[in-house]
């Protein structure tokens, strides 16, 4: 996942979405699947929301992602209708606990995927600044996205160098092992972030000047096909809403 | 420096210490589906986000970077399904922790462990649906097992509310203290901060 997070060239769009609208699904993906709103009585929502993600990986040529969610979905979705009734206690607990979570997140981590792999920084920047996002946010939340991976990756590599010196839960020093992680975390973010700084400044971000912006985006039939998609589930929302109110 | 507007490198300080505190806080809040850690993370996560919070306080000088921060880290609650309790929170308690260190014109590393404790106060908006909607929360939550959620009332009577409250303050002053003894161990030798 490290690759390709909003990356300047991304050779594939697929189903080439306006960033709005993949700011929409996003929204609702963790309104109606993470956040579970109103699955009780719709119950047929999160099922049919969920294979969104499944369509969009696949029309970004990412086979691997595709087939991996499919799997993984179909099996937790089996254990948790058909295993979790028959057990009790702990196993219980545990095995639903784990189901209802992959099923639960599975979904919304997928579409974020799509999202930021199929999004250029540059893409993001123009969107929101069409949407009329003060500049105050839009320059951190796209340095935020860009940063996640490079933490993670710093992270991952100092944790290799840490274990290899018994710096683990399992080593010697466990004592130390917050301390020595996110000491160096922080040292080498700080710096990369002033390179970073460094870079964008010398490219006139934060000039007095509006940007200009070389990508085109706009909405398309595509896009008005799935700001559909997404305002259906909200108007239902509504309507059951209003329905207990009259009842 | 003094009364400017935020300039393009403070923004993108803004931007790359919120995804630390971001990381941090989503490693620590998978804690949260162990029952009895879910009111724990009140405590756990100020402390240990408490230490980049104290760096990025150090490449604060301008007014609005401490608010941006708590508004995006509301964004990624909102964008996570936590609900946009901690967003409207986050606003308010942003706004105050800006006015807490301005009062210390951006230096005083006393006001700056205040700083981290009325900061924090964000991650108390995530608790708000369990005492103001209990049966909304939960039964948008059925699929975690009817043991994760008896086990989650019984350690959810209505006196936490201002109990986790408390400690989130608490724990964020913690953090900031914790975030200054390593600032002068580590960062201020290396000359970071």
């Amino acid at each position: 996942m490290s690759q390709g997070v909003m990356q300047s060239d991304v050779g594939n769009h697929g189903l080439v979405l306006d960033p709005r609208t993949k700011l929409l699904l996003l929204i609702t993906m963790a309104v109606f699947v993470l956040g579970g709103t109103g699955t009780a009585a719709l119950w047929f929502l999160t099922p049919s929301l969920c294979i969104l993600p499944l369509v969009l990986l696949l029309s970004a040529k990412k086979f691997i992602s595709a087939v991996l969610y499919l799997t993984v979905y179909l099996a937790t979705y089996s254990v948790f209708h058909f295993v979790g009734p028959k057990t009790t206690g702990v196993p219980n607990f545990l095995l639903l606990g784990t189901a209802g979570i992959i099923t639960r997140f599975m979904p919304s981590v997928m579409m974020g995927i799509y999202v930021v792999s199929t999004t250029t920084v540059s893409e993001f920047t123009a969107a929101m600044q069409r949407m009329r996002v003060s500049e105050r946010l839009v320059i951190p939340m796209s340095v935020m996205f860009r940063f996640f991976p490079t933490v993670a990756d710093e992270f991952s590599s100092i944790n290799a160098a840490m274990r290899m010196r018994g710096v683990s839960f399992a080593g010697k020093n466990a004592g130390k092992m917050l301390e020595y992680r996110l000491v160096p975390l922080l040292t080498c973010s700080s710096k990369i972030g002033e390179e970073l700084s460094a870079a964008a400044l010398t490219r006139g971000l934060g000039g007095d000047i509006r940007r200009t912006n070389v990508c085109e985006i706009g909405f398309r039939v595509l896009d008005y096909a799935m700001i559909l998609v997404c305002i259906v589930p909200f108007i239902m929302l509504i309507l059951r809403w209003f329905e207990v109110s009259v009842f | 420096m003094k009364n400017e507007k935020l300039k393009g490198k403070d923004l993108i300080n803004v931007g790359i210490y919120t995804a630390i505190y971001a990381v941090i806080t989503f490693a620590i809040a998978m804690l949260g589906y162990i029952p009895i850690f879910m009111p724990l993370l009140c405590v756990i996560g100020p402390i240990i986000a408490g230490i980049p919070f104290m760096l990025f306080l150090t490449k604060v000088k301008k007014f609005g970077m401490i608010l941006i921060m708590s508004i995006l880290m509301g964004i990624l609650m909102l964008l996570t399904g936590m609900g946009y309790y901690s967003l409207i929170i986050g606003i308010v308690s942003g706004l105050l922790a800006e006015l807490v260190y301005k009062s210390g014109k951006y230096k005083s590393s006393s006001k700056a462990v205040w700083t981290s404790g009325v900061f924090s106060i964000w991650i108390w908006g995530n608790y708000i649906p369990l005492f103001t909607n209990i049966e909304g929360y939960f039964s948008t939550r059925q699929d975690y097992g009817q043991e994760y959620i008896d086990a989650l009332t019984r350690l959810m009577p209505t006196w936490m509310c201002p109990t986790l409250l408390a400690a989130a303050i608490i724990s964020g002053i913690i953090g900031g203290l914790v975030g200054k003894a390593i600032l002068k161990k580590h960062f201020i030798k290396a000359g970071i901060a």
